[in-house]
């Protein structure tokens, strides 16, 4: 199965990637987590800490190394995701495709993309999972069917939701099933706000929860400081209804 | 005090990188870079205006692929980016600029006018089809930001530039005009790690100041947790304010809303540093 995670900058995708990246690995499933932000962050909420997210190497940056002796000779995508996978707790495997944040940060249209990695990737028996980068970018370069689900994180603010209907629209133009998470949610009035703008879709519920504001503001994962808080509880039951059905 | 424009290279494709190398840069020319939901689209409206109220004439750069700096600017989204008619397609050849039009001619004509004498640059908005629709408009832009230097009459505008989040356009060269950065940091790890990557990006390969600005702070705990995240003193104080909440539902500028509220003040102190460090440089 592949799950791509997109929405809004700030909406809440990298907390819930990385918490239902976790949740899935516990439910038994053999988990990849691509990191495809080139601001990338995943380590964080997948419980590696922020010294060692930062120290993980993004794909494309390796492969574009200016010094000959440095060349990495790796033809496969699935040589590349062996070589540069880090281990994060339950199982999980993480590799991050690029970043942006060195003076040589390699060309960014060329060589190994975010995109081409979830593209291009099989599966497999593996569940795969793409944080995307805030917007819509990534999802507008994927083709038909290279997706099994989009989760498309929504806050309830204005300029969230219209940013999770444009992400909703460009995944139905590619046929790709969306699964919104409403997130951040306080009462009904915020649902009724996500609902007048996307309409009768599939949903998924987690409410504000200052567990998780904690961990994001102490650099841990949600889900290993307190797991059974309500917003991580909400995120294991997306896990459940990922996997109930077939892949 | 103008700097000599100097001649330019033909600019390259989208999106490959430019060169990296600093250009000649005004003194008030600034980007807004941070995390998503930092702030940065609020903060960068409210300091255009600001330094419209101020007299300076103001350029406020849109370059977002999605919805942001129009309604913090006090005026609804233009339907399609203005840039798409000062765009042309050559028989053979990408998108650019209409050959004989130069940056001035850009922001005077093909701009939308906010309040206080501003004007408002946009990239385009990406759609289900990305940004291939206004691809036009998107290497127009790119050619009017890469030969901002080349216009003698924009050195003593103030630009204000709100970009998306994380570092990819300051990667990419969408932001060859900015002298400083303000960096907008939320008061937690994600947020500070991403303005730590932007300072880093911003003050080595593209030779610019940074101003950092803490946002949505409601303690002096808050504050602190931002300087120890970051490992950074921050210059300036953006509070967390209701104001601009309400603002947001109403799709109204919080500096028309609420021009007393503690978010507006917070950002009249971020314009006198960028004033005061633009007098600095030049």
């Amino acid at each position: 199965m592949k799950i791509a995670v997109a929405g809004k900058g700030g909406a809440g995708k990298t907390t819930i990637s990385g918490t239902l990246a976790r949740a899935l690995a516990r439910a038994g499933h053999d988990v990849m987590a691509i990191d495809a932000d080139v601001n990338p962050m995943l380590g964080i909420s997948l419980g590696l800490g922020m010294d060692d997210t930062e120290r993980l190497a993004g794909i494309r940056q390796e492969l574009s190394g200016s010094r000959a002796d440095d060349v990495i000779h790796e033809h496969t995508i699935e040589g590349l995701i062996e070589r540069f996978g880090e281990d994060a707790p339950d199982g999980v495997r993480v590799v991050v495709a690029s970043r942006v944040d060195m003076p040589d940060h390699g060309c960014l249209c060329c060589g190994v993309s975010a995109d081409r990695l979830l593209r291009e990737m099989e599966a497999g028996g593996r569940t795969v999972l793409g944080d995307l980068e805030a917007g819509i970018g990534v999802l507008t370069r994927m083709e038909t069917g290279s997706l099994d689900v989009v989760l498309v994180v929504a806050n309830p603010t204005p300029k969230s939701i219209e940013v999770a209907r444009r992400a909703v629209e460009a995944a139905a133009a590619r046929e790709i099933p969306v699964l919104v998470v409403a997130n951040r949610i306080t009462g009904d009035a915020d649902l009724e706000a996500i609902r007048s703008v996307l309409g009768d879709c599939d949903m998924a519920v987690v409410p504000e929860d200052p567990v998780i504001a904690r961990a994001d503001a102490e650099g841990i994962a949600p889900i290993d400081l307190d797991e059974r808080s309500p917003g991580v509880r909400a995120i294991l039951e997306i896990s459940d209804r990922l996997t109930a059905v077939p892949a | 005090m103008t700097p000599a424009a100097t001649p330019l290279p033909k600019p390259p494709l989208w999106p490959v990188d430019m060169p990296l190398e600093p250009r000649p840069r005004g003194p008030l020319w600034i980007g807004v870079a941070g995390k998503g939901g930092a702030g940065k689209s609020v903060l960068s409206g409210t300091l255009a205006r600001e330094l419209g109220r101020r007299g300076h004439t103001v350029l406020a750069i849109d370059s977002d692929p999605m919805p942001g700096l129009a309604h913090s600017l006090g005026i609804p989204e233009p339907a399609e980016p203005l840039l798409m008619q000062a765009a042309e397609k050559p028989d053979k050849g990408p998108w650019r600029l209409r050959s004989g039009i130069g940056p001035m001619t850009v922001v005077r004509r093909y701009t939308t006018p906010a309040p206080d004498g501003v004007r408002m640059l946009q990239l385009g908005k990406a759609g289900k089809d990305g940004l291939a629709p206004v691809n036009g408009s998107v290497n127009a832009f790119l050619d009017t930001v890469r030969r901002m230097h080349e216009a003698p009459a924009l050195y003593e505008w103030a630009i204000v530039g709100d970009l998306p989040a994380g570092p990819r356009q300051l990667g990419a060269g969408f932001t060859p005009y900015a002298r400083a950065y303000v960096v907008v940091v939320e008061p937690t790890s994600q947020s500070a790690m991403t303005g730590r990557r932007v300072a880093r990006l911003a003050r080595g390969p593209l030779g610019a100041d940074v101003i950092f600005a803490a946002s949505k702070i409601s303690s002096r705990e808050e504050r602190d947790r931002v300087e120890r995240l970051l490992g950074e003193k921050v210059d300036v104080e953006i509070p967390a304010d209701q104001a601009v909440r309400d603002a947001e539902a109403r799709r109204v500028a919080v500096i028309d809303a609420a021009p007393q509220s503690p978010v507006v003040r917070a950002v009249q102190q971020l314009a006198d540093i960028i004033e005061q460090r633009g007098m600095e440089s030049s």
